[in-house]
């Protein structure tokens, strides 16, 4: 049905139009608790905790700090996490079984305590292949998977991407301020960038037949995107998830990203799996799982898709002579040099941009996996 | 007709004529209409019969007769009348009525006060004095007898019946207003064009006026029962003559509230988007209705949801009434003839929708001569064709609609260019008269939209109705139609792309219908309509299938719904005096949810939930399952202080058991319907209206101002996140709510002129609540909320210019209160990115809606005699271009929460249409 809301969206292109749509804003004093994480089976269990924010606060992440968080069994055994930043907790690794029930106590700063329900810890398939294809001149990329037992049904995934960049014009002089530039070699030429998923990824084969999830789509990397220029990776973590979790995640889905569709479902309430024991009709947002994870690496370089990267560099030559180098510097910056005899006579200069790789927000370090 | 002109020269002769050729008539006659009559005689006697079959089809012939010549015979037989007769020496009879002499005849000499009275009431018709002279020469010269003559006229009432034709085409004409000058009554044609008056025996004038057609006045004299078939000449421009509303009167004198009516004149000139005629958005035009955005023509009528609606074209229910996902109305505009809406006072012969019954009336072809019709727009085509199949008895029309809008998908980002979508449209309807008193007709509609995007996912929906109508005369006084009907609506959605999940998802209801409808004519002052229906429904709530041979895809098929709706019903118009007439109905509705299917039954006074079904229980094939039944009253009355003024009042209540699954805003092609189970009770409510109705200048200025309280029950609602589609338990997912909707509808409204058109002015409230103790956090804390298409203010427009024969001009405006919308409260941040956090639904509104349209209609020449008649429409749907925003939210992007306004129509968009008439 996503496909229908789609050609609405395009209807609405040619006789419609989308605008910005400023919030008006409202008073209100809510803030809600918002519980983030999974119960790693197997491996370390971050669980992030936040309040939710006026609409126009300046800040995009309010963490809710010292409180006591613990994950019990139902033999009675607790396991307290330890602080590790602002609203970050954490346990190297609470011991788990598959089908065993646990769940979260959560003691805020302000004595409040919370209390999510049992939730049995869950198997996670391996991931059989990340695959890519590539569409409208853009690639999609898609996560494959299958439970042979048939019990996983729901899965939910997150992702990191990592992409190399490199500079246009390869630099190896370098300016150091003033009217000063040297020769140094190259430098800053090669970049790697990184993103993490924003989005809720879930997928379902409750429909078929049999547990085979087959191209459950992940992101889509837009038509000339810097990040297929050299070489993309993506490692993807996948994640059973129970079926009222699918659900909570739908939800959250379809009410946070989904909409702008001429047949948008109401935006409706979020009911999570986590109370406030002392006042039952306070909201919680979020919804604990407990599984163990499987991740997954793809590689795509830039020549297996043909991808067509555009960069607007231009070169200019600048006169090796202080008034002219200051003319152009920092907004260009020199590459390389033009020599007369043993002198040089002119730099050639380019936009920051495009012989600086960490301008564009490039880290220098090389990835281990790289 | 030729007879007649024979027959002033023959009738001369008739004493002459007398006496020859002796032959003897034997027999005994009952009841025998005259055209049998002469035909016996013929078969015994060398005699041969001349007569105009009208003059004598109120005579009947009861006599025992032995041995008579025919001379004798027939004066017996004519005695008492004004038939005369003459036969020439070759045994040939001439039958004629008596030729008046001169224009004014002796009965006023019976009824020297009548007369007196009849001029004063002639100003309470807005008749300007050169329509009357008009009409006059037309009409006057003639006066129409009916029934057996006497020689003195009786005392105590008659009942006339008959019908008003276009004299052209033979088209029965809707809703002509008839209008007895002496009684200051007037009764309106049906959909047949058929009408019954009961008035005193004696002379009268009768004004006939219908939208379209030349005003008439008919001289009438009348003896005892009979008929009277009367034909309009069509309303040709050229005429320096303003076009009178049937509705005229008739806004003031009917008991009902919360009647508007709309003829496809008015309908085409409301300039509507890419220039195509738009039923639906001329309803939309009218007080208390109202839609929540653009591309959605869901109708909300007084605070009903879109699905309380009974959408009906013919008599068959149409499911859905939009092509494109709502942007047209799949009504082809050549077909129609009228639009009836019913908001408040919803006659107990239409049942099983809450709000409003919008009853679409399709023309029936030329009886005469072949014609048709053809138009090309921007995004549509259209034809349609018509004629007699027999002459004067059968006709067809032959209507069809397609698009071309392929192109705008040209339009779209490379990423969808191979998108395609089409849809058509096919009327067929054919009338067939077998005899004066039995008539049939058939209608058969056709609508089918296919969407294909980028070739992957294609989706269709389709709508199929069939309807055969017998209408049958049992006498002047009684009338009966009895249809059968079948009306199916469908979508699929298929997608083989990737083929581990290559699905088909389909949906269809279908219908089989059944019913008889009766008026009877008691008394002058009791109309009696009773009848009764029934329905037979047949759903497949969905159905979920591997389309590839590949596909893992578990055929997933939610077991079929079916179910029969019966009704009896029985209503009275009694006029109490010519002030007061009341008018009461009750319709009892009966309903039964038949097997076989699995039911679930869950604990009481618990949320329903798998975990709390304590029994399931399979029930056999046709096996009644549970029944819900009850009466539904509908109640008016009026009372008119003067003929331009008067007051009513109304109650009303519907009971629904059908509902349509949706939580969307706008009502999408995908939403399905659900029959009413042991879980989910019927939908009920009731209406209290008040109106006040004045005309002014002759009645050419019409106000009104209509307020009404309406309450519902067991309106649904949805829990967060429900799915609806392919859901088997959609009782665990339901949420039992009430509404209130109050409010009020005032209208000027200007029939005639050369400017024409209305303004309304709507106030009107839909609030809701849960009402539904199992609910633990029920919608906004239990407290009343607005529904999605609240909106408090509603002010329209519609004019039309008429700058001269050929070239008008028109001219729409429409503002309305913004609907409400959830907006976010705050903002978290959840996996990777700023999300929003709702509550308090509907608590605030977009910003309001303003929207302008104009057009320009061009007619070509109006000779009446060439062969082809165009005109052509231009326009500018939104002229001002205003954004006007559809919906307001807020969605997660890159990370960030980003607010946007989506408008449908955003900008000025120009038409241009042409149609051609042959």
């Amino acid at each position: 049905m996503k496909r229908i809301n789609l050609l609405f969206l395009l209807l609405v292109v040619i006789a419609g139009c989308r605008d910005r749509y400023e919030l008006p804003l409202r008073d209100n004093d809510v803030s809600l608790l918002v519980v983030e994480g999974v119960l790693n089976v197997g491996g370390p269990t971050n669980i992030t905790l936040s309040r939710t924010l006026k609409i126009n606060d300046d800040i995009s992440f309010k963490p809710e700090l010292n409180a006591q968080l613990t994950v019990e069994d139902k033999s009675g055994n607790s396991f307290p996490l330890t602080t590790m930043g602002p609203g970050q907790y954490n346990h190297t690794q609470v011991p788990m079984v598959v089908g065993e029930e646990y769940r979260l106590r959560i003691r805020t700063a302000n004595n409040k305590e919370y209390l999510s329900n049992y939730v049995t810890a869950v198997h996670t398939p391996d991931i059989d292949s990340i695959s890519w294809r590539k569409e409208n001149e853009g690639v999609r990329v898609y996560a494959n998977s299958h439970d042979p037992s048939n019990n996983t049904r729901y899965y939910k995934w997150n992702y990191d991407e990592t992409w190399e960049i490199r500079s246009y014009y390869p630099a190896e002089y370098k300016w150091l301020g003033d009217a000063n530039i040297i020769y140094f070699g190259l430098y800053n030429y090669q970049c790697w960038k990184y993103e993490q998923s924003s989005n809720i990824l879930v997928g379902t084969t409750a429909q078929l037949q049999a547990d085979v999830l087959s191209e459950a789509p992940l992101t889509f990397i837009n038509p000339g995107s810097e990040k297929l220029s050299v070489r993309y990776s993506i490692l993807v973590r996948q994640q059973s998830l129970t079926k009222a979790a699918y659900e909570y995640f739908s939800l959250m889905k379809k009410n946070t990203e989904s909409l702008g569709t001429i047949f948008d479902p109401q935006p409706s309430e979020l009911r999570g799996n986590i109370h406030c024991v002392s006042d039952p009709q306070e909201d919680v947002i979020g919804y604990l799982t407990a599984s163990s994870f499987t991740e997954k690496r793809l590689f795509i370089t830039a020549s297996e898709t043909q991808w067509r990267y555009f960069q607007d560099c231009q070169s200019i030559e600048v006169a090796n002579h202080p008034d002219s180098i200051k003319l152009w510097v920092p907004t260009y910056l020199p590459y390389s040099a033009n020599t007369e005899g043993l002198g040089i006579k002119s730099y050639n200069m380019a936009y920051t941009r495009c012989v600086d790789c960490t301008a564009r927000g490039g880290n220098l370090s090389r990835p281990s996996y790289w | 007709m030729r007879n007649k002109l024979l027959f002033v020269f023959f009738l001369f002769l008739a004493a002459a004529a007398k006496g020859q050729t002796p032959s003897l008539v034997s027999g005994h006659f009952v009841n025998l209409p005259a055209k049998k009559f002469f035909q016996q005689v013929e078969a015994q006697t060398p005699y041969f019969f001349y007569y105009d079959s009208t003059q004598v089809d109120s005579l009947t012939v009861n006599m025992l007769v032995q041995d008579q010549k025919v001379p004798e015979l027939l004066q017996k037989v004519f005695r008492g009348t004004d038939l005369l007769f003459a036969i020439d020496d070759q045994n040939r009879v001439f039958i004629s009525k008596k030729i008046p002499l001169q224009a004014q005849l002796p009965p006023n000499f019976f009824q020297p006060a009548k007369a007196q009275q009849r001029t004063d009431h002639t100003q309470s018709l807005a008749i300007t004095s050169t329509m009357e002279s008009r009409r006059q020469a037309v009409s006057e010269n003639k006066i129409h007898e009916v029934g057996i003559k006497t020689n003195t006229i009786k005392q105590g009432n008659v009942v006339v019946s008959g019908y008003v034709r276009n004299e052209r085409s033979g088209e029965p004409i809707t809703s002509a207003s008839l209008f007895v000058d002496s009684l200051n009554r007037n009764v309106v044609t049906n959909q047949e064009g058929y009408y019954t008056l009961t008035l005193p025996a004696g002379s009268h004038n009768l004004y006939v006026q219908s939208l379209g057609m030349q005003d008439a006045k008919f001289k009438v004299i009348v003896y005892s029962d009979g008929t009277l078939n009367l034909e309009l000449k069509e309303h040709v421009a050229l005429l320096k003559e303003v076009v009178v509303s049937a509705q005229k009167l008739a806004n003031v004198n009917r008991v009902q509230l919360g009647v508007d009516r709309l003829n496809i004149e008015a309908i085409k000139k409301v300039p509507a988007v890419f220039g195509e005629a738009d039923i639906l958005r001329a309803v939309l035009a009218l007080p208390g209705v109202k839609t929540v955005g653009e591309a959605s023509t869901g109708l909300n009528v007084r605070g009903g949801s879109a699905d309380q609606n009974l959408v009906l074209m013919n008599g068959a229910t149409v499911y859905n009434p939009s092509h494109f996902f709502g942007m047209f109305a799949a009504f082809n505009p050549e077909i129609v003839k009228d639009v009836e809406l019913y908001k408040s006072s919803i006659p107990a012969k239409y049942g099983g929708r809450l709000s409003s019954v919008l009853d679409i009336g399709l023309r029936e072809g030329n009886k005469k001569e072949i014609t048709g019709s053809a138009g090309i727009g921007i995004v549509t085509s259209r034809f349609n064709i018509e004629g007699p199949l027999a002459k004067e008895r059968t006709s067809f029309i032959l209507g069809g609609r397609t698009t071309y809008a392929n192109w705008l998908m040209k339009l779209l980002p490379d990423e969808y260019k191979d998108a395609k979508a089409s849809f058509y449209d096919v009327n067929l309807g054919i009338s067939h008269r077998i005899n004066p008193k039995n008539d049939l007709y058939f209608t058969g509609y056709l609508s089918n939209d296919r969407f294909n995007l980028a070739s992957d996912t294609t989706y269709g929906y389709s709508n199929r109705n069939f309807n055969l109508r017998w209408r049958h005369q049992f006498s002047n006084k009684m009338m009966a139609n009895f249809s059968v009907g079948s009306d199916r609506y469908e979508y699929a959605v298929k997608s083989t792309r990737n083929k581990v999940n290559a699905y088909a998802l389909g949906f269809d209801i279908n219908q089989f219908n059944l019913r008889g409808d009766f008026s009877y004519v008691a008394s002058p002052s009791h109309t009696l309509e009773f009848g009764a229906s029934s329905i037979r429904y047949k759903l497949h709530p969905g159905s979920y299938l591997p389309n590839s041979n590949e596909s893992l895809v578990t055929p997933n098929i939610v077991s079929p719904e079916q179910a029969m709706e019966s009704a009896i019903y029985l209503s009275d118009r009694y006029t109490i005096s010519s002030q007061f007439s009341i008018s009461g109905g009750i319709r009892y509705s009966l309903f039964q949810y038949l097997g076989g299917r699995e039911v679930s039954y869950y604990a009481p006074g618990v949320p329903k939930d798998e975990s709390t079904v304590i029994e399931t229980k399979a029930y056999g094939s046709g096996k009644v399952i549970n029944t819900y039944q009850g009466p539904e009253y509908r109640l008016s009355a009026r009372f008119a202080f003067s003929p331009s003024f008067s007051i009513k009042a109304g109650y009303n209540s519907q009971r629904q058991y059908i509902h349509m699954l949706s939580n969307t805003t706008a009502i999408a092609p995908t939403d399905v319907w659900k029959l009413s189970d042991p879980n989910i009770k019927p939908q009920q409510g009731d209406q209290v209206s008040f109106g006040l109705y004045k005309n002014f200048k002759s009645n050419t200025i019409e106000t009104s101002a209509e307020v009404y309280y309406k309450k519902i029950r067991n309106y649904l609602d949805y829990k967060p996140g429900a799915t609806l589609v392919l859901n088997h338990h959609i009782e665990t997912d339901v949420i039992n709510t009430r509404g209130k909707a109050y409010g009020a509808e005032l209208m000027i409204k200007k029939t005639s002129g050369k400017l024409n058109g209305w303004v309304s002015y709507t106030y009107s409230r839909i609030l809701l609540q849960v009402d539904d103790p199992t609910v633990s956090l029920p919608v906004n804390n239990g407290k009343w909320y607005p529904a999605n298409y609240d909106k408090p203010h509603d002010v329209t427009a519609i004019g039309n210019f008429k700058v001269n024969h050929r070239f008008s001009l028109s001219l729409n405006m429409t503002y309305s209160t913004g609907r409400p919308i959830t907006l976010p409260i705050g903002r978290f941040y959840y996996a990777g990115s700023q999300r929003v956090l709702y509550a308090d639904r509907n608590s605030y509104r977009i910003p309001d809606y303003f929207r302008t349209d104009f057009s320009m209609n061009i007619d070509g020449n109006h000779k009446v005699k060439q062969r082809t008649h165009n005109s052509w429409t231009i326009g500018v749907y939104n002229l001002t271009g205003r954004r006007n925003p559809f919906s307001v939210y807020y969605v997660s992007e890159a990370g960030q929460v980003s607010g946007y306004k989506l408008s449908i129509f955003g900008n000025a968009i120009p038409f241009v249409n042409f149609n051609i008439r042959f």
